[in-house]
């Protein structure tokens, strides 16, 4: 009897072990397969030319011509730019717009209140590329096609419905007792606003306001659509190397490193609010 | 998903000053390109056409779309929806299966996270781009490595592979965030339910259909909502991979209506039509969805 519950035992001591082994296996697939392509790309991007075009060759000397060619010829800098100028003016005025609004969604009960919030997400659904054609004739008719300025209050639509579930979500947080003994005071609400609640609330900023900034550096279609020369952001750089595949691809190798690798460092940042975002504010994490 | 307000109710009018701002410039953003949206689609409006022919032809665009002989709409619409259930499928599979590997008690747990943070935070026009590469059937380096492993390759971007490939791609950029939400849902799993199923000596299977997924259940379909809305916005991925070839192969409903308007031709007005039909079914997904998550609170 002692006998075979010992066998047991062992046996299930080596099942534990096997299983552990296993768990550790497929970790270390998802996490291989979740970084090989940013790798690879780097690795590209340090590749001499004459070996950019065969994969078996893995130990070389790094080389930054490909750095040198997309800052001096490719004007990548101006591409840069344009991402950082656009992304973080519609930041700064979603946070100001999104803010101001979330805050009254979680402090007042009344009648629209859920009405509002749900449009607000499905404004989050309605497919960009579907709402970009009117958005290009009118913005040609007014004469501010290719600028920056369009880009801005065009990516408004995504980050305002975003920061206003975020933030409402922190304020939500904050016990009302906080701002009451404010009131009872003699603060007015703006003030216990700006005074008591958004330094409470500073976290909250500053996770919403990465998020911002990286969906808009990412977006694609808008940039596409309305941008052509002058107000050209780096996703849409890949346009560039469209037609010339074959060619160039250490350059545009390069140029992802390059414009991947600030929002890379952002979202690591954010890394404790990562769960939060990428759920539109709907989990806590 | 919390939607109910803590707040006070609104003695007269207080919220208005905070709320009304943020809901006027939204109301007009979105309700701006809406309405015109809606309007141009029952014109003949041409990108390069002069003012003085643009004519109101009613329905004619969407009987063209409909009823007419060109049946890309149908086929467009139909390798959307087709990828959105399957590519939907496999994120939420795979990506609840490596949520429960993240849930063990493991070592580098921060590292991993990490890693999974990248398809998240890159840009996906680019990332398509490096996919391109990696795919590439001579000098790509899935190849290479199918060449050394198994002895075959795959032509990946041709007529039968692309919309593989695009399904591929997809499921690497989306799945690390159906895993980072699904393990965050596993973490705040109270313990109590899974130690007495312990006791009563239940199967990992049995606690995974009876315990595990209920609890999860409003988590995950706040997942599949998100992920199959996004599925059918794709756009920067077939784009940048195929841009919609070889022919028509994966001329996704985006890229369908940015070829009828801006691409093969200029038919505005016909691609304002195709942006209407795929608003009102963003719009039928959604309430379909979210009345699933309010009949099975």
């Amino acid at each position: 009897m002692k006998a075979i519950s010992l066998n047991s035992q062992k046996k299930r001591g080596v099942t534990r072990r096997v299983k552990r082994a296993l768990v550790y296996l497929g970790v270390i697939i998802i996490s291989l397969w979740a970084v090989f392509p940013l790798f690879w790309m780097v690795i590209i991007s340090l590749k001499e030319r004459i070996y950019t075009y065969d994969p078996s060759v893995w130990i070389f000397r790094p080389v930054i011509d490909n750095y040198i060619t997309v800052f001096t010829e490719k004007n990548l800098s101006k591409f840069l730019i344009n991402s950082a100028v656009v992304a973080i003016f519609t930041t700064i005025l979603a946070l100001i717009i999104g803010t101001i609004g979330a805050y009254g969604f979680s402090r007042f009960k009344f009648k629209y209140n859920q009405a509002f919030l749900f449009f607000l997400l499905g404004i989050r659904m309605i497919p960009s590329v579907a709402i970009v054609i009117p958005i290009f004739i009118l913005a040609r008719f007014l004469h501010v096609l290719d600028t920056r300025i369009l880009l801005i209050i065009t990516y408004l639509i995504f980050n305002v419905p975003f920061t206003v579930w975020m933030m409402k979500g922190f304020f939500d947080e904050i016990p009302k007792e906080l701002e009451e003994a404010a009131m009872v005071d003699g603060c007015t609400r703006i003030q216990t606003l700006y005074k008591i609640i958004l330094p409470v609330v500073q976290p909250g900023l500053v996770a919403t306001s990465i998020f911002c900034i990286i969906s808009s550096w990412n977006e694609f279609v808008y940039a596409l659509f309305l941008t052509s020369i002058k107000s050209v952001t780096t996703p849409t750089i890949v346009q560039m190397f469209l037609s010339i595949q074959g060619v160039a691809w250490g350059e545009m190798c390069a140029v992802g490193t390059v414009s991947i690798l600030p929002v890379l460092i952002f979202a690591m940042i954010v890394q404790k609010n990562m769960i939060r975002g990428l759920s539109f504010g709907a989990v806590k994490g | 998903m919390n939607i109910r307000s803590k707040g006070v109710p609104a003695r007269g009018k207080a919220h208005l000053p905070f709320v009304a701002p943020t809901m006027i410039i939204m109301i007009l953003l979105i309700g701006l390109p809406i309405v015109s949206v809606v309007l141009m689609s029952f014109t003949n409006y041409e990108l390069a056409m002069p003012p003085d022919s643009l004519r109101w032809i009613g329905l004619r665009n969407y009987t063209k779309l409909l009823f007419g002989q060109n049946k890309l709409l149908y086929y467009s619409l139909g390798i959307s929806i087709g990828m959105m259930i399957i590519a939907t499928a496999f994120q939420m599979v795979i990506g609840f299966i490596s949520a429960s590997l993240l849930n063990q008690d493991i070592k580098f747990k921060a590292l991993v996270i990490a890693c999974l943070i990248v398809p998240i935070a890159i840009t996906p026009s680019i990332a398509s781009q490096v996919w391109k590469l990696m795919l590439n059937s001579e000098f790509g380096v899935v190849n290479y490595f199918l060449k050394k492993l198994f002895g075959f390759s795959v032509v990946w971007l041709d007529k039968d592979n692309a919309l593989l490939s695009i399904l591929l791609v997809n499921i690497w950029l989306m799945t690390p965030y159906v895993t980072l939400i699904l393990y965050a849902g596993l973490r705040s799993l109270p313990q109590e339910p899974f130690e007495s199923a312990m006791i009563d000596g239940a199967s990992s299977a049995q606690t995974l259909v009876h315990i595990t997924l209920p609890m999860l259940k409003p988590l995950i379909l706040i997942t599949l909502l998100f992920r199959s809305i996004d599925m059918l916005k794709m756009f920067d991925i077939p784009y940048v991979l195929t841009q919609g070839g070889p022919g028509n192969i994966s001329e996704f409903i985006g890229l369908h209506i940015y070829r009828t308007g801006f691409g093969v031709t200029t038919l505005v007005g016909q691609a304002s039509a195709i942006s209407v039909l795929l608003i009102l079914i963003v719009c039928a997904i959604c309430l379909l969805l979210i009345r699933l998550m309010n009949t099975k609170d």
